[in-house]
């Protein structure tokens, strides 16, 4: 099919729009994978700034550092609702929020408790892939002296124009489906209030292990 | 001593029978029916507190203080010197599931470790660009599509399933050891408990630590390390996002357990 003359500045126009959306979008791909890699970048830089600070910062100092961070990147509300699965739905408000809170005390004290020294140690940036919906897989590894590397990959997520963390897998091991399974027992055997009663006992129990450490 | 040898075989090859019935039986089972992959928890539960109470109260100290007085070189050169052992059954398994280089690299590394690295005391083939793989009869029978059956916890062995124990077979029948007689082998076999209990302190204390319910934290952290292992470390994604349903978000009515299962 020919063009007629009269059609061909509104074609130019159509490609010129186009070339424009193109490169729009070719930049927007760029940005993102800044973005996308940004909460896993901010966690690691963290890891490693409490972990060379344990001589001169106590453990409540190293927590507040941690807790900045992991409140910041951790998208902990979707990481509450997956943990809990089904029993979420049972919750009231009051509940959900105190057992994010929780959760939230938990992982920020196992983070501070784990990585309490510095031999030289580092993170690798190793690949993104695309999961489904508005996810992505970081890919990357932990780097110990006379250690085999650990992989440490993680599931982030886009909502409301932030990219957060949703899941961690270490070594194969998807540490959102073991906490489910392991929720999921005491829930279904001992009840919801027992869970939380555990939670505040593992906490206290990495508090009172760190300061006999300091 | 051939009689011995004998009765070994016999309860071996038994063993093996039972448990490839039960493993073929687990094939026909549907996606949901493996999915529910603990049929057996209320025995298994027995098994694993009767086993961590004689581990907290007996093996944990003795392995404590087998770390305290043997250095760590002399540790290392124990665990290389059993996992070199054991190395055999690794190669088999290499070729049964058609990883031929992997397998000719592996028959150079155990060689080169038996001789060079002195009956595999010293792992001189690592640092030369062959390093150790993980390979075993129940990870070639997921390869060739066997299904991993019922979760079990057998007593003093730990966590396995009905498809992975049968590795207990080829790995006893290509150790050297196994034809040793029981009086050798008993101080041999407590070396190597005790050292692979200390090898495991770290892991069973931050099991302490962080679970809630120690017999499903071990159990979910076995199958998937198990998947993992299958997959040579590298399971495909897909199974990582299965735990956020359908909907990218958490509308899921699972109960929480096998969330990652790819059969």
């Amino acid at each position: 099919m020919l063009l007629r003359k009269k059609d061909q500045p509104l074609l130019s126009a159509v490609l010129f729009i186009g070339m424009i959306f193109c490169s729009c979008s070719l930049r927007a791909e760029a940005v993102s994978e800044q973005a996308i890699q940004a909460p896993v970048k901010a966690l690691h830089a963290t890891l490693l700034d409490i972990m060379q600070t344990v001589a001169t910062k106590n453990f409540q100092e190293r927590y507040d550092i941690m807790e900045a961070t992991v409140v910041e990147h951790f998208n902990f509300t979707l990481i509450a609702k997956v943990v809990l699965g089904r029993y979420w739905k049972t919750l009231d408000d009051t509940s959900r929020t105190d057992f994010i809170s929780l959760f939230k005390r938990l992982t920020i004290a196992t983070y501070v408790d784990r990585f309490d020294s510095f031999n030289g140690e580092h993170f690798n940036n190793l690949a993104i892939e695309k999961m489904k919906k508005n996810r992505f897989m970081v890919k990357t590894e932990f780097i110990k002296t006379n250690h085999s590397p650990v992989s440490f990959n993680y599931i982030v997520q886009n909502d409301d124009a932030k990219w957060q963390i949703v899941s961690i897998i270490a070594n194969g091991i998807n540490d959102l489906a073991l906490k489910r399974a392991d929720y999921a027992a005491v829930i279904k055997n001992h009840g919801f209030a027992t869970l939380t009663t555990r939670l505040e006992e593992k906490i206290n129990a990495v508090h009172k292990n760190a300061i006999n450490n300091n | 001593m051939t009689r011995c040898l004998l009765f070994k075989l016999q309860r071996c090859l038994f063993l093996v029978g039972i448990l490839l019935t039960a493993a073929g039986c687990a094939t026909t089972q549907t996606r949901a029916a493996v999915d529910d992959n603990d049929p057996l928890e209320p025995a298994n539960r027995v098994f694993f507190n009767v086993t961590d109470t004689l581990d907290k109260h007996l093996l944990k100290p003795i392995a404590e203080s087998y770390v305290e007085v043997t250095p760590l070189p002399v540790r290392t050169s124990i665990t290389n010197f059993f996992n070199n052992l054991t190395y055999l059954n690794v190669i088999l398994n290499d070729f049964l599931q058609g990883k031929f280089n992997q397998g000719i690299t592996d028959i150079l590394r155990f060689t080169y470790n038996s001789t060079f690295g002195i009956a595999g005391l010293f792992d001189v083939a690592t640092p030369i660009g062959m390093p150790a793989n993980d390979e075993d009869f129940g990870q070639t029978l997921a390869t060739w599509g066997v299904g991993q059956g019922a979760y079990l916890y057998l007593p003093f062995f730990g966590p396995d399933t009905v498809r992975d124990a049968t590795d207990r077979v080829p790995s006893s029948l290509l150790n050297p050891f196994f034809y040793l007689s029981n009086i050798v082998m008993l101080p041999v076999n407590a070396l190597s408990l005790i050292n692979t209990r200390a090898r495991l302190l770290e892991a069973t204390n931050f099991l302490d630590e962080v679970a809630l319910d120690p017999y499903s934290f071990t159990r979910e952290a076995f199958l998937q390390q198990r998947e993992s292992l299958i997959y040579d470390g590298n399971p495909p994604d897909a199974g990582f996002d299965d735990i956020f349903g359908d909907t990218g978000d958490t509308d899921t009515d699972s109960d929480g357990s096998g969330t990652l299962r790819i059969e």
